[in-house]
């Protein structure tokens, strides 16, 4: 407890120094720059790299296929960014997505494109609801909690959702997500703006609001906060429903892309997000990290996974070098975190 | 403080160890299910139906015994599910090329270097557990689908005999198994120095290291012993199914994570009971086969679990915070 008071004083910022240049002030320097650039100049660089191996892919084409392909994982895992900064971890992603994709459908019939929507997000802030009361107010850890709650959902599409009726996806969602539309004369899908728009928004919430803020603050020291007179408790259930509504709103989404849902359309992104989230830079204890990171990291493996299929590698190799990916940023920047 | 209790007091002292691992939740909720188990489905002590449920329930119950070694140094294991697959068709694809013992030493190699290569990285390299064992589950599962891409491998009905089959009338091969490999964990965890290290570990690293002792040693062999005891329940499972399923491990990485919470052991380390896992991976493993006989619909299984992970975890707590708040109004 006592030492903890030391590492606070001893970085005042006009510190004389013996060294005035040279490795270490290139190190400032580089922690200066915020940590989301990195996983964007990655992208960069891989983006090279493929266009040195097979010149013709660096072209608009395909730079916007795999930005299309990262802002889906990125919209998936936005909540899991919003869980992980404040201390926590989302692993009811999955199913919440598929949840709120099947609500939609099931309810797309009797309430209209609109009411299904809103009832989808409605249906993921109950959840993320549950998640954070549990978390908060009966002290499981997050992990369980979300696991058991993605159990539980699990469960609740199996007995509720009749599989063989939900076909029909709405004109509504097919214009925000799939239908190809023209952006400064770029023929993209829907989806990447509507990402990207996404993304700013919560940017500015978590940069620029007292609640944003208050996020990282009980993510890094929550026990301080709380001496600080923040309620940390609300803040908390705060951050896991706006997870949930943004899982639930991730599951629309891919329902509206991939025009198809199923009671495991989400078992991917289990890992995935969490990847996503680590690869853009956000520590995995808390109190660190950005939804423009997330998108950096889904970015690199997009950029991954586009390289893999051009060299003709397979879906193994991909999920072989997402593990080096995230063992190589971890240990760049996962060691201080720890003790 | 724990060293003196038990010492004084030897007749209790296993019920004392076992409230402080947390154990007595699981083990009753254990009680009362199997209670109702028996009364819904008697069946459930013939021959037939006690083979079957042992050998639904021994992988689950094992690969939960490796999560809980990492779980009591303070770690958890993302990679759980892929160390499994990993295991699992290595020891069938190898069955086809090796005798069945060097298959079973293979097997058990691999998971052994996959726990150290975790528990490197953790220990050694001072990395957050749940990150490097996210990346590993990459890793893993990507060599587990090298290895072999879609079920198969060469398991014999031999091979299925001696791991799921019967020791004597009533009594599954499995079961036996399992409480071996259960027993010797107890044995290390409880009669060894190592065992005691994890524990101190989990509980408090930074005394376990000013008492001289070596913490991250310690940590990486929690993590490689880890591994292994995952890789037995691959081969339960490979055996009980009689294929080798480079998939067939993902399911466990939720389940196992399930059990060790229902088993009352703490994420931040050094509490936890071998025999609180077991019953809970039993108890977890065995809802879908009990909804199945008393004429439920047995996605309801999903749901139950969540429920009594909540109830038997978060009951404690609200009992705590019930019980503290009459305290605090006494003058």
């Amino acid at each position: 407890m006592t030492s903890s008071a030391v590492p606070a004083s001893q970085s005042p910022a006009g510190e004389p120094r013996g060294k005035p240049l040279g490795w270490s002030s290139a190190r400032r320097v580089g922690s200066r720059v915020p940590r989301s650039i990195w996983p964007l100049i990655a992208f960069l660089v891989l983006f090279v790299i493929g266009g040195l191996i097979r010149p013709n892919l660096i072209t608009v084409d395909s730079l916007i296929g795999t930005a299309t392909f990262a802002i889906i994982l990125s919209i998936a895992s936005f909540g899991q960014t919003i869980a992980v900064i404040q201390a926590g971890i989302d692993l009811s992603v999955p199913n919440t997505i598929a949840f709120s994709a099947l609500t939609f459908l099931g309810l797309v019939g009797p309430l209209g494109p609109a009411g299904a929507f809103s009832a989808a997000l409605v249906a993921g802030a109950v959840i993320g609801l549950l998640n954070g009361v549990v978390i908060s107010k009966l002290g499981l850890t997050p992990i369980v909690t979300t696991i058991a709650m993605n159990g539980l959902l699990f469960g609740v599409i199996l007995l509720v959702f009749n599989f063989s009726e939900l076909t029909a996806i709405p004109e509504f969602i097919l214009a925000i997500t799939s239908a190809k539309i023209s952006v400064l004369g770029l023929e993209t899908a829907a989806v990447l703006p509507l990402g990207l728009a996404l993304m700013a928004v919560l940017q500015l919430v978590l940069s620029f609001t007292g609640w944003g803020r208050s996020l990282f603050v009980v993510g890094s020291a929550a026990e301080a906060a709380r001496l600080g007179g923040l309620p940390v408790d609300r803040i908390r259930i705060g951050g896991y429903v706006l997870s949930g509504v943004l899982a639930a709103f991730a599951g629309v989404v891919i329902v509206g892309y991939y025009q198809q849902a199923s009671a495991t359309m989400g078992a991917s992104y289990l890992l995935s997000s969490v990847a996503a989230v680590v690869v853009g830079g956000a520590s995995i204890f808390g109190g660190r990290g950005s939804v423009v990171g997330t998108v950096g990291g889904a970015l690199v493996l997009a950029q991954v996974s586009t390289l893999v299929a051009v060299l003709n590698l397979g879906a193994n190799i991909q999920q072989l070098i997402y593990g080096v990916i995230i063992l190589l940023v971890i240990s760049l920047y996962g060691r201080r975190a720890n003790n | 403080m724990s060293v003196a209790a038990p010492a004084r007091l030897p007749r209790s002292a296993g019920i004392t160890r076992l409230r402080r691992e947390g154990a007595i939740a699981p083990i009753t909720a254990f009680a009362v299910f199997f209670l109702v188990y028996v009364i819904i489905n008697p069946e459930l002590l013939t021959r037939f139906q006690l083979q079957t449920a042992s050998n639904l329930v021994v992988p689950l119950a094992l690969v939960a015994l490796g999560q809980l070694l990492v779980v009591l140094v303070g770690g958890i294991d993302i990679s759980i599910g892929a160390i499994m697959s990993l295991c699992n068709v290595v020891f069938a694809t190898q069955l086809e090329h090796v005798p069945v013992p060097l298959a079973i030493l293979l097997a058990i190699g691999v998971g052994l270097a996959c726990g150290l290569f975790n528990g490197l990285l953790v220990a050694y390299g001072g990395l957050p557990a749940i990150a490097v064992t996210l990346a590993s589950a990459f890793i893993f599962g990507s060599l587990a689908r090298e290895v072999l891409d879609r079920p198969g491998g060469g398991i014999t009905k031999a091979i299925y005999l001696a791991t799921s089959g019967e020791l004597l009338p009533y009594l599954p091969v499995s079961l036996v198994w399992l409480s071996v490999v259960a027993v010797l964990l107890w044995l290390l965890l409880q009669r060894t120095a190592l065992g005691r290290h994890i524990y101190g570990v989990g509980s408090n690293m930074e005394s376990v290291r000013a008492a001289g002792l070596d913490a991250r040693l310690t940590k990486l062999l929690a993590f490689g012993l880890a591994g292994m005891v995952t890789s037995l329940g691959a081969m339960m499972l490979a055996a009980s199914t009689v294929t080798g399923d480079p998939r067939s491990g993902d399911a466990y990485l939720l389940s196992s994570i399930a059990a060790v919470a229902l088993a009352g052991a703490a994420f931040t380390g050094g509490r936890g009971s071998i025999i609180g896992t077991v019953l809970a991976a039993c108890t977890l493993g065995l809802i879908g086969n009990l909804l199945f006989f008393a004429g439920v619909n047995s996605y309801w299984q999903y749901v139950i679990s969540a429920l009594i992970i909540f109830t038997v975890v978060g009951l404690p707590v609200v009992w705590g915070k019930v019980a503290f708040a009459v305290k605090g109004r006494r003058p």
